[in-house]
């Protein structure tokens, strides 16, 4: 039970000191520092600064027109305001993964699912504005389903890592109920050694209730197109949030293995399996209740990118 | 369109001109009436018939651009074209002499072109947004400028990714005096690439998706394969890729685009269209190899074939007999055959990371071909390229040490009365503290010469492979100095969002960087990516240090900086006014790894920042 805390509590410290600005500056700063990187005192003690070329530099064809000077003057200032940019680089892109599209085949008792796990980007190199959307909904049976949606500033501050932060809006309905609640996030996602794709979102809700998910997959080839992704999903509660039947603690998890073919980088139909679980007092909280608290589903879907 | 190519062969007939050809006109005509039936109803021209048009003529020459469709491997692509070909008009050009070229715009879209290697006044360099504003739409813009050099050359747009789309050509200067070089004979041979995407879609895909592609990465199913490469037990394979997995990286990671979307061209034709180039036994060939493509890096040889380099990047060398060489993107080299008999020889360039490969056949008659040689094994990178010397690094680092001393200590300021030394310079040198903030991956930490290194894939087959080391002007070129000033470059990226720049920075992000007319200045690179760059400078040559000295360093307009290399050239600052300074890899370039250069007449109260 102490363990969510300390992990929220690291995580809080982490993205805190990462996202100081302080922090940014010390970068900036570095790059001026005498290393490989360019010395400016190169230039200032440069102790051959002539006005006049070396004698065995003769003044090369100039532009047509123009003089040695102008051509100084020209090269000293900014190019004419309607020159374009030489390159683009500094464009902005989007881009949309379904990273799950899938039908959810459940136990006889359970109605089948239709799930789905998407991110949706829009930015530059370093800064993005995210969407992230998940949930699910009962497919052939009561119009019950869930919703996730997290809408995030997402700056890249170290080549692996970048920080999130924004609201969530999260709902879930019944024929007769409709519930939904906003949250802060705080995330951190990247690329782990060994190449586990890492995404690590703290959320306060409204009422001030302490969640946070961790979910980390990896890309095993088999063959150039072929790829086995495990998967894991954890969720913890720093309290117990009795409206959402949380105990405090780890709460759920979910372990996924897809195999997906990649007909095309962005087309790939997968199969998979995943097994579904409460813990703790989540756990308990739903037994007294008489529901399940584990489940496994036989997926079929297609991960998919635009 | 190919009614406006003028072939000047007929003017002026010597022995040398008569023989010369583009390498395609005779193949033109061969595959006119070898269409595939299912391209047969289709009246559509096929790539690779191009003219040769004389620049230094009188009255000049006209290029006309216009966006077309083309068969380029059989297949129809949208290309831009030059007077109705990819790749355009070999222009010819003579020392001394006044270049003259109108260029018309047909596009719809805005264009330029650049000479590349060529020294000129800046407002000729043809950089939009550097040396003009580009030529609009529907407009001539008229490119004069005096011609100072000789040699093997090309030209290209400099706008946008027209280049990938077909737009460059050949430009050949003829010497104003007599030619070192001896040959009978002398062929055009333009490698390039080609995909029937929109490079815009391409940019995305790296951008979007990491190694997009690449469909030759570490897999359980080439685990086996990979054993029987190396040697290594399956417990030493799987460390290996545990190591590399552990670093987040990818030793596949060798090409960004590929073979998968890719068709290799030669002279604008397929491998299976095989550009013939005719010579008889005995006679000296001359081929006139430049690398006009947009990502690709070619490991070029003609099997049975021993090539003598003669001209790196238009400049000539003392003759260095090789079996094979690797071209960076936008170099050119010269190198003269002799067909020993009555057979054909394959010209076989496999991309290096052998995703596909162009080809030609160098024969005494037309129709004949040679063997395609086998392809080889997709290279993996090494701990060498991340400056860990083991390993491949070794034979580089055995090669350095002979008589250079070595640094582990960051160089100081080296500002000697009489400036830089010119010989031995430190052969490794280790990454600040500085990582060059989230734009860049920096695996290496220590960066280290690697002149006399093939390069990945490349010095394992038993024959003979060019390298840097080898590289020695002919004759010593004029403006020979120590350099007074120096500064450290890195080569930057992160390889996982396809950033790309120097020192961290994309253009966009960063200031001019400054010379100042008439110094003598010494950039030393620093690779800090496990990708090879070549890098090019306008306006002004780059002196590489290739273990030489003053006297016989070579002169080069675009240097291959391999992963984790130090790699150092001595500029003088002849050239005044603005000029561009770039990876030449097409999507490097356009994701920022650029500089705009102001050669100014004091570097005094300017701002002082050659990294930024």
């Amino acid at each position: 039970m102490p363990m969510p805390k300390r992990l929220t509590a690291a995580m809080m410290a982490v993205a805190i000191l990462l996202s100081s600005p302080a922090m940014g500056q010390g970068k900036q700063k570095m790059e001026n520092m005498p290393s490989t990187a360019n010395q400016p005192d190169h230039q200032q003690s440069a102790q051959h600064h002539q006005d006049t070329p070396p004698p065995d530099l003769d003044v090369p064809p100039l532009p047509e027109g123009m003089t040695l000077d102008e051509v100084f003057n020209y090269a000293e200032s900014d190019p004419p305001a309607s020159f374009p940019d030489p390159v683009v680089d500094d464009q902005w892109f989007g881009f949309v993964r379904f990273d799950q599209f899938e039908y959810r085949v459940t136990d006889d008792d359970v109605p089948d699912h239709l799930g789905w796990e998407a991110d949706v980007w829009f930015g530059g190199d370093i800064n993005k504005f995210w969407w992230k959307t998940e949930g699910e909904v009962i497919f052939d049976g009561p119009d019950e389903g869930e919703s996730e949606n997290d809408f995030l500033y997402s700056r890249l501050f170290t080549p692996f890592w970048s920080i999130q932060t924004g609201v969530q809006y999260a709902n879930e309905w019944t024929p007769d109920d409709y519930g939904d609640r906003w949250s802060y996030v705080l995330g951190l996602q990247g690329l782990a050694p060994y190449q586990f794709e890492l995404d690590n979102s703290l959320y306060v809700s409204e009422d001030g209730d302490l969640t946070v998910e961790v979910e980390g997959e990896y890309d095993l080839r088999i063959a150039q197109r072929l790829v086995l992704q495990p998967r894991v999903g954890l969720g913890f509660a720093a309290q117990d949030v009795p409206e959402r039947n949380l105990g405090s603690g780890m709460t759920s998890g979910d372990l996924d293995m897809r195999l997906r073919y990649e007909v095309k980088r962005e087309f790939a139909p997968y199969i998979g399996v995943r097994y579904q679980f409460l813990l703790g007092e989540t756990e308990d909280i739903a037994a007294a209740a008489g529901d399940k608290t584990e489940q496994w589903m036989v997926l079929a879907g297609l991960r998919f990118a635009f | 369109m190919t009614d406006q190519c003028r072939f000047i062969g007929s003017r002026l007939i010597t022995r040398r001109r008569f023989l010369v050809t583009t390498g395609s006109s005779a193949l033109a005509g061969y595959l006119l009436l070898n269409r595939p039936a299912w391209a047969a109803d289709v009246d559509v021209a096929r790539a690779g018939n191009f003219g040769q048009l004389d620049a230094t003529a009188e009255e000049g020459i006209d290029l006309y651009l216009e966006n077309q469709d083309l068969l380029v491997g059989g297949r129809i692509g949208r290309a831009i074209t030059i007077n109705g070909s990819i790749p355009g008009p070999v222009i010819r050009m003579t020392e001394g002499r006044d270049a003259l070229i109108r260029v018309h715009n047909r596009l719809h879209e805005a264009t330029s072109i650049h000479w590349h290697g060529i020294l000129l006044p800046f407002d000729m360099d043809g950089v939009p947004g550097i040396s003009f504003a580009g030529i609009p739409a529907g407009e001539t813009f008229t490119y004069r400028f005096p011609v100072r050099q000789n040699g093997t050359y090309w030209y290209h747009s400099h706008s946008g990714f027209q280049e990938q789309r077909g737009h460059y050509g050949q430009l050949i200067i003829e010497p104003a005096q007599t030619d070192p070089v001896d040959y009978d004979v002398e062929y055009t041979v333009v490698l390039s690439d080609w995909t029937f995407e929109d490079p815009h879609s391409v940019f995305r895909n790296l951008k979007t998706i990491e190694g997009y592609y690449n469909f030759q990465r570490p897999t359980l199913a080439n685990i086996d394969d990979q054993m029987r490469a190396t040697g290594m037990s399956l417990g030493e394979v799987i460390d290996k890729r545990l190591a590399w997995q552990g670093m987040r990286m990818d030793p596949t990671d060798i090409a960004d685009v590929t073979g998968a979307t890719y068709t290799f061209l030669m002279n604008g034709k397929a491998a299976d269209e095989n550009p013939i180039f005719l010579a008889q036994p005995g006679q000296k060939v001359r081929l006139r190899i430049v690398n006009a493509s947009a990502q690709t890096f070619y490991d070029v040889r003609i099997p049975g074939l021993p090539m003598t380099m003669v001209q790196a990047d238009g400049q000539n060398i003392k003759p260095v007999e090789t079996d094979e060489f690797r071209i960076a993107v936008a170099e050119t080299y010269d190198v003269v055959v002799t067909l020993p008999d009555d057979q054909a020889y394959t010209l076989f360039a496999e991309t290096m990371d052998r995703s596909g490969y162009a080809r030609g056949t160098l024969a005494p008659r037309d129709g004949m071909a040679a063997a395609i040689p086998e392809r080889r094994r997709r290279p993996m990178l090494t701990m060498a390229d991340m400056g860990m010397m083991m390993n491949g690094g070794m034979q580089g680092m055995e090669g350095m040490s002979r008589g250079e001393h070595e640094s582990m200590q960051m160089p100081k300021d080296r500002q000697a009365e009489g400036g830089l030394p010119t010989e031995n310079l430190i052969s490794r040198v280790k990454h600040g503290p500085d990582g060059h903030g989230p734009a860049s991956i920096t695996m290496a930490q220590t960066a280290y010469r690697r002149l006399d290194y093939p390069g990945a894939g490349l010095g394992d087959d038993g024959w003979r492979v060019l390298t840097y080391s080898q590289l020695r002007a002919r004759e010593r070129p004029p403006l020979r100095r120590p350099p007074t000033r120096e500064f450290y470059l890195h080569l930057t990226g992160n390889m996982h969002q396809f950033i790309w720049g120097f020192d961290g920075k994309k253009w966009s992000e960063s200031d001019m960087i400054r010379f100042q007319y008439g110094e003598r200045l010494r950039i030393n690179m620093i690779n800090d990516t496990m990708m090879s760059h070549p890098i090019h400078l306008h306006g002004m040559w780059m002196d590489l240090y290739a273990g030489g000295n003053l006297d016989t360093n070579p002169r080069k307009h675009t240097v291959n900086v391999q992963p984790a290399e130090l790699l150092t050239v001595d500029i003088t600052a002849d050239a005044p006014g603005q000029w561009a300074f770039h990876c030449h890899l097409l999507y490097h370039m356009e994701a920022g790894m650029f500089r705009t250069v102001a050669v100014v007449r004091s570097l005094q109260g300017g701002s002082i920042d050659a990294d930024a």
